[in-house]
C-alpha cells in the first residue's frame, strides 16, 4: 500500500509538471493568439481562427498522438513524449485561453482606451496598467473553469505513454487486479481541484473591490 | 491658442466636417452648439488627436499639429503629436475613468506615468485638485461608489492635473440629470473665471451664453453661424440658428 502511494505521489508530480509547464506557456500565448484574432490584417486573422477551430474542433486526445509521431513521420526525427505532451497541451490551452481573453478585451469600454491616450499613456503602458486589469477581473470566472478542465485534462498524458497520475493508477490497479487505485487517483484529482477552485474564489474576491 | 483652418473629416465616404475653421485665444472660452450628428465632437476628437484629420491645419500654443499639404492634412512626428497631446485635456460626456483605480489614483496616475512627478508631488496636486472640486473626502473611493456629478468632477481633476493648456468639453451634462448637471457647469464656470482656456461642445443654451466668450453654430458638418453669444443666442442671423435654439425654449 505504502509503494502504491509513493507511485501515485510520483504520477501526481508528473501531473502537475505537466499542468505548470501549459499555464506558464499557454496563459501569456493566448494573449498573443487573442491579439492575433483580433487583428486588423485579415489574413493573420483567417490563419488564427483556423488554429483556434481546428484545436477546439479536434479531440485533445488525437492533438496529442498527432504531436508525439507527426515530427517522426514527417522528418523521421522523434522526441521526447514528455515534451510532445506539453507541446500539445500548450498549442491547445492557448487556443481555449484566446477565446477567453477576446470575449474580456471586447467588453472594455472603448472610452478606456480614449482617455489612456488623452492621457497620454504610451500604447504598453495602457495594456498592462489600465486594460489588462480589468481584463484579468472579467475573464477570471471562466479562466477557472479552464484551468479545472486542465487539471483532469493531463490524464490524457498516458496516451502517449507519459507516466502521469492516471497511467499510474491504471497500472496498478490491472496489476493488483483492483480499482481501488484509480479510486485514489480520483480523490487526488479532486483535491487538486478543490485547491485550484479556491485560488480562484480568492482571486475572485480579491478583485472583488471595484465594478 | 488655438487656429484651425479648413478642417475636413469623411467616415466611410461621408463627409462630417466641411471647411471647419476658428481661433481661440488663450484664456477664453468657445462654445459650440449644435444638434447631434453636426460634427461638434468629431471636431474635438481632431483636436485632441482622437480622430485623424483628412485636411486642413491646426496650431495649438504655437505648434502645428497638422498642416493641409496638397488638399490633405500632413501630421508632425510622433513625438511632437505627444508634445501637442499633453497642452490638450479632455473631458468625456461618459466620464471614462478607471474603475480598477482610486479617485486618487486616477488622477495621479498620469502625473506619476507620463510628467514622472514624484509621489508627492502627484499627491498634492490630486488633493488641491479634488479640494477645488469640493470631493476631497472621496479621495480612497472608487468611481463606483460615487454619484455621476462627483464621477465628472474627478474625470475634470484628472485632466487639470496634467496642467494642460486648453481644456475641452465633449458634452460633460450629457449623462447626467438636471441636478447634477448644475454641479458641473458650476465647475466649468468657475475655471472660466479663473480665466482657463477652454472649449465646450454643450446643449445647455443658458449655460453657453453665460460662461462664453465667443459661440459656434453647427451643422450638418459647416459652422452655419458664429459670433458673440449675446448675439448668437439672443440675435441669431440664420434661421437655422434661430430654429435650433428656439427648440429648447419650452
Amino acid at each position: 500500500m505504502q509503494s502504491l502511494l509513493l507511485q501515485m505521489m510520483e504520477g501526481t508530480i508528473t501531473s502537475l509538471r505537466i499542468f505548470f509547464l501549459t499555464l506558464i506557456f499557454s496563459l501569456p500565448l493566448g494573449f498573443v493568439v487573442a491579439k492575433g484574432r483580433m487583428s486588423r490584417i485579415a489574413p493573420v486573422r483567417w490563419i488564427v481562427d483556423l488554429y483556434i477551430q481546428i484545436m477546439r474542433g479536434t479531440p485533445l486526445i488525437l492533438q496529442l498522438i498527432f504531436f508525439y509521431f507527426a515530427p517522426f513521420y514527417l522528418f523521421g526525427a522523434s522526441y521526447d513524449r514528455f515534451t510532445a505532451c506539453i507541446l500539445a497541451f500548450v498549442i491547445n490551452y492557448s487556443a481555449y485561453f484566446s477565446e477567453i481573453y477576446r470575449s474580456g478585451l471586447q467588453s472594455i469600454d472603448r472610452g478606456q482606451y480614449e482617455a489612456a491616450k488623452v492621457l497620454g499613456f504610451s500604447k504598453a503602458y495602457t495594456f498592462f496598467h489600465i486594460i489588462l486589469p480589468q481584463v484579468v477581473k472579467k475573464v477570471l470566472p471562466a479562466l477557472g473553469n479552464e484551468v479545472i478542465t486542465l487539471v483532469k485534462d493531463t490524464a490524457l498524458a498516458q496516451t502517449i505513454g507519459v507516466a502521469e497520475l492516471f497511467r499510474v493508477a491504471q497500472t496498478a490497479s490491472s496489476r493488483e487486479f483492483s480499482t481501488v487505485p484509480i479510486f485514489i487517483a480520483g480523490i487526488f484529482y479532486f483535491v487538486m481541484n478543490y485547491i485550484v477552485s479556491r485560488l480562484f474564489a480568492i482571486g475572485e474576491r480579491k478583485l472583488g473591490y471595484y465594478r | 491658442m488655438i487656429r484651425l483652418s479648413g478642417l475636413r473629416k469623411s467616415f466611410a465616404g461621408i463627409e462630417i466636417l466641411k471647411d471647419i475653421s476658428f481661433t481661440l485665444d488663450a484664456g477664453n472660452v468657445l462654445s459650440i452648439i449644435g444638434p447631434s450628428g453636426s460634427g461638434k465632437s468629431t471636431t474635438l476628437r481632431i483636436i485632441t488627436q482622437l480622430e485623424k484629420a483628412d485636411d486642413g491645419s491646426l496650431e495649438i500654443a504655437g505648434h502645428t499639429l497638422f498642416s493641409s499639404v496638397g488638399g490633405k492634412a500632413v501630421y508632425a512626428s510622433p513625438d511632437e503629436e505627444r508634445r501637442i497631446g499633453l497642452k490638450t485635456g479632455l473631458v468625456f460626456q461618459s466620464f471614462n475613468l478607471f474603475p480598477h483605480f482610486s479617485v486618487l489614483r486616477n488622477i495621479m496616475e498620469a502625473q506619476r506615468a507620463v510628467l514622472r512627478r514624484s509621489k508627492e508631488e502627484a499627491e498634492d496636486k490630486a488633493m488641491q485638485l479634488l479640494r477645488k472640486m469640493g470631493i476631497e473626502d472621496k479621495a480612497k473611493q472608487y468611481p463606483y461608489q460615487l454619484s455621476g456629478g462627483q464621477q465628472q468632477r474627478v474625470s475634470i481633476a484628472r485632466a487639470l492635473a496634467l496642467d494642460p493648456e486648453v481644456l475641452f468639453f465633449d458634452e460633460p451634462t450629457s449623462a447626467l440629470d438636471p441636478e447634477l448637471t448644475r454641479e458641473i457647469l458650476k465647475v466649468i464656470r468657475e475655471l472660466a473665471e479663473e480665466r482657463m482656456t477652454m472649449v465646450v461642445v454643450t446643449h445647455e443654451m443658458h449655460f453657453a451664453r453665460a460662461i462664453s466668450d465667443w459661440a459656434i453654430f453647427m451643422d450638418k458638418g459647416v459652422i452655419v453661424e458664429e459670433g458673440r453669444p449675446d448675439d448668437l443666442f439672443g440675435d441669431p442671423k440664420e434661421e437655422r440658428t434661430r430654429k435650433f435654439i428656439a427648440s429648447f425654449d419650452d
